[in-house]
């Protein structure tokens, strides 16, 4: 067996476990990332939810029941987290909009508006509102995007379809980094009439280039182009993980990927290192401390058996809602479903309540009672929260003994 | 105003049966169904073609009944039968002396029962709990009840019947005390039929005694309920029985790539209203573990209910009740067929156009034992195979349906309901249980201009209440896993809301 050392180890590639992972390596920490693989920032639209309760998140976040896990971040944390995350984002590359004192508004595959507060610069001419027209670019047998749908919920909406030749949005995003594919494309779009449109795009362009992309569009045309996110495989979600994940290793962290956790050691209340399998041998990998940021169900943090809920590194205790009838109302589309507030409770330093654990701090997803679906707060509680564990992690190891 | 001989109400196995048996013998005919094809318990069912070794012990008629009819749909239906052959397990525990009556039960009704030792038994399927005492080989099939339904209607088509689905019977017409006819609306348009014939034949299996009260007539009948699950993988390829008097969760079978176990049996009063318990699943997985204990920790994609729509009867525990069939002539130009089973539909779709025949004084005799099912050649044996040779524009990632099957039944059918894809595909019966290709296969009917944007939006609302229906009750584990997926991308990414 090999054995690795860090100061501290960060379980989970998702937002909240790079973010907590890049503000421990600047402090000159070392840190190690371990992960079985692309977190479920890859599946979302890749924009910054905070709160869509209210058109000013900050509001709306005073206003959430008083267990929700905003409430252990303090407002300046939580801004901080916000405008070093478009800073970072801007240094990739990857620039985000917005500002954390409004909400805004990004266009969804079925013509709904969703909330979210920072978004890809891809996103920031969606139309607010329903007034103005828009004119899709779609693709020929893209089969995760039908702009009948945005059709059935908007009037002034018209669309043109471009034979990319492949029909999936990864494909067909891989072919607007060639350059030839892309000049191409332009001598088709130069053809068409746009009137008082804004031109709207699938999430398709491009894999890393897409703020240049969209801009070279817009100059051609002269119209203000978005895109719209897709269904998964979502390339601003995918877009999103890059940037985090090379900013963390720009910084100095070090990622094992594809490597599960399969134990734990552990000497009085402390864990000393994780044990992971990869390129078939075991790995110890120690620490001084562990920031749990696994996700819930779909991250694969928390998994549900007929009786219960585990959490699947350290088996902390986990809060349920109730008996597995209470998991799910009998209406789909309700939000109020009793499963959205599993996770794990935690104490003002993010550590896990009612478990032995000094060196354990936990972030993101797995929380308990975020509801993150019904208060629309994904990646936003994951930046704040990720903060706020790296901070109480900090603090933890300076005092260490 | 449409004009016919008989207009069959009900496009379960019964109704198609009677409009196969019907056009072979050259009467014209009507069949109304109002939802799809096998919509009410020949669709929520186990798909098991039994060999009667299950009621040989309770019922040997009915059990006498099976196995012929076993015999006849293995050589008429090979395409939607598979010869998968059965095992009754006895396990620790279990009543020996069982086992006696059972196996002298098969033998005076002449089903072929071969005892066998654990080792063999294991050897034949693997996955079998190695405790079980023994186990008796038994000619059980597994039998795809929608393929069976669009075969027999076939029949009716290529001779002409006519067939309304989505047609919702709203009235009888009588004249002189005398049934004449129906009034059905068309479910799409609201649109109103009329069609007339001399003779009414109600096969609505558990809705019999509805429809028959629109003629003011009776069916005594007990609705029981049946839970069932859906496992995402084939655990076995042989259909497993438990050895015992016939009770919840004692039968699991093998059905293309999934294996179906069940069920439970809870009267019921309204059988439009079905839900099935977190307590009907853990049971159902809890028995069906004792004789496959991988059951225990397989992923369930789905648990469902159907309706056993049983004659009344005296015994109260409804395993127990009679799997026979009854013919009741109304005296009014109109006959009500219940009871009876999948396996029988044959015989009952035979023993009525015997007794309608009789009433036209007509002679020519029943073929449909001998006749293969006609539209077979279009299937594969085994349809996944098919089904991998063209991997382009693939919509349906669990099942492997492409985009052409999609836009091909479509136009085929003229169906404006992504339903009748799923049944014709398979489109969604997968892990994610529609969770990703009904978002797209909505999406293509709209492309081909078959529904509106504002349709495709409402019924992909639609699907998903419906689909979260049959899910809910197996969620945990990975299935757990996969819904809460689903849910974020539609609540979440895509911001779907109750109604706009």
């Amino acid at each position: 067996m090999s054995v690795i050392e860090y100061d501290v180890v960060i379980i989970g590639a998702g937002v909240a476990g790079l973010t907590a992972g890049t503000i421990l390596a600047e402090r000159g920490l070392k840190i190690a990332l371990v992960t079985t693989g692309e977190p479920t920032a890859c599946l979302s639209t890749g924009g910054i939810d905070v709160c869509s309760g209210r058109d000013n998140p900050l509001s709306a976040i005073r206003e959430l029941p008083a267990q929700h896990p905003y409430h252990l971040v303090s407002d300046p944390i939580i801004k901080d987290s916000l405008e070093n995350f478009l800073k970072v984002m801007t240094e990739m590359n990857l620039p985000y909009t917005g500002t954390i004192e409004k909400n805004r508004n990004i266009l969804s595959s079925l013509g709904t508006y969703k909330t979210s507060c920072l978004v890809p610069l891809t996103m920031e001419a969606t139309p607010q509102g329903t007034d103005e027209s828009i004119h899709i670019i779609t693709f020929k047998g893209l089969k995760d995007f039908y702009p009948g749908y945005i059709i059935s919920r908007r009037k002034n909406t018209r669309f043109s379809e471009y034979d990319a030749g492949v029909s999936s949005t990864m494909s067909i995003a891989s072919r607007f980094e060639e350059k030839a594919f892309f000049e191409k494309f332009l001598l088709w779009l130069e053809k068409l009439k746009f009137q008082k449109d804004k031109i709207a795009f699938p999430a398709v362009l491009g894999l890393e280039s897409a703020t240049e992309i969209v801009h070279t569009v817009s100059t051609l045309t002269g119209k203000p182009v978005f895109e719209i996110p897709t269904i998964p495989p979502s390339m601003p979600g995918r877009r999103l993980f890059n940037a985090l994940k090379k900013y963390f290793r720009k910084k100095g962290g070090e990622i094992y990927w594809s490597w599960p956790v399969t134990g734990i050691e552990k000497s009085g209340r402390l864990i000393e290192a994780v044990a992971t399998s990869s390129l078939g041998r075991p790995n110890s990998i120690n620490a001084r401390a562990f920031i749990l940021a696994t996700g819930s169900f779909v991250g694969g943090g928390l998994t549900a058996t007929r009786e219960a809920v585990i959490e699947n590194i350290f088996h902390l205790p986990v809060h349920v809602p109730g008996p597995r009838e209470t998991w799910f109302d009998n209406d789909y589309f309700s939000l109020n479903h009793g499963i959205g507030k599993a996770g794990i409770i935690v104490d003002a330093s993010l550590r896990p309540a009612d478990s032995p654990w000094k060196n354990i701090f936990v972030c993101g997803a797995i929380l308990a009672n975020t509801e993150i679906l019904k208060n629309g707060c994904g990646h936003g509680l994951a930046l704040a929260t990720a903060h706020q564990a790296a901070q109480s992690c900090v603090e933890y190891l300076s005092h260490e003994l | 105003m449409i004009k016919t001989d008989v207009i069959i109400i009900g496009g379960g196995a019964t109704g198609c049966g009677i409009a196969r048996d019907l056009a072979l013998r050259g009467i014209p005919h009507c069949l109304i169904e109002k939802g799809d094809f096998a919509a009410g318990a020949t669709g929520a069912c186990h798909g098991l073609l039994h060999s009667g070794g299950r009621y040989a012990v309770t019922d040997p008629v009915a059990a006498r009944e099976c196995y012929e009819e076993n015999l006849i749909l293995r050589s008429i239906g090979e395409k939607c039968v598979e010869q998968t052959g059965g095992l009754f397990v006895r396990l620790p525990g279990d009543s020996k002396r069982f086992r006696e009556i059972f196996l002298r039960g098969c033998e005076s009704v002449g089903i072929p029962a071969e005892a066998i030792s654990s080792t063999k038994a294991i050897d034949l399927v693997p996955n079998l709990n190695p405790e079980i005492e023994e186990a008796i080989k038994v000619p059980d099939c597994s039998i795809d009840p929608f393929r069976l339904c669009m075969l027999n209607i076939r029949t009716s088509e290529l001779k002409g019947g006519i067939i309304y689905t989505r047609h919702k019977v709203t009235a009888i017409i009588q004249s002189h005390g005398r049934c004449v006819g129906v009034r059905a609306t068309d479910q799409s348009t609201g649109e109103i039929r009329e069609i007339h014939g001399n003779i009414i034949v109600n096969a609505t299996g558990a809705w019999a005694h509805m429809i028959a009260s629109l003629a003011g007539c009776e069916v005594p009948m007990s609705l029981v309920k049946g839970a069932l699950v859906i496992t995402n993988h084939r655990l076995t390829n042989m259909v497993i029985n438990r050895l015992r008097h016939p009770s919840d969760g004692d039968i699991i079978v093998p059905n293309e790539a999934v294996c179906l176990a069940g069920t439970t049996a809870l009267a019921i009063d309204d059988p439009d209203n079905l839900l099935t318990e977190s307590s009907e699943v853990d049971t159902i997985i809890g028995e069906a573990g004792k004789m496959i204990p991988h059951f225990n920790n397989t992923r369930i994609i789905r648990a469902f209910s159907g309706v056993r729509p049983l004659l009344k009867s005296k015994k109260a525990d409804s395993h127990e009740m009679s799997r026979g069939f009854q013919i009741i002539d109304h005296q009014n130009g109109m006959y009500s067929i219940a009871g009876g089973k999948l396996t029988t539909f044959r015989l009952m779709a035979e023993k009525m156009v015997d007794t309608i025949m009789a009433s036209f004084n007509l002679k020519k005799p029943c073929e449909t034992a001998q006749i293969p099912l006609d539209g077979q050649e279009e299937l594969s044996g085994y349809p996944l195979a098919k089904r991998l040779t063209d991997m382009k524009n693939i919509v349906c990632e669990c099942e492997l349906v492409t985009r052409q099957d999609v836009e091909r039944i479509t136009r085929q059918t003229g169906t404006r309901k992504v339903g009748d894809i799923q049944h014709r595909t398979r489109l969604g019966m997968g892990p994610c249980q529609g969770g990703f290709c009904t978002f797209r296969a909505l999406g293509i009917m709209n492309d081909m201009s078959v529904i509106s944007p504002e349709q495709s939006m409402e019924m992909l609302r639609g699907f998903l209440q419906r689909r979260f229906k049959g899910i809910k009750p197996a969620l945990w584990g990975d299935q757990l896993r996969e819904e809460q997926l689903v849910e974020y991308i539609y609540l979440g990414i895509l911001g779907m809301e109750k109604s706009p």
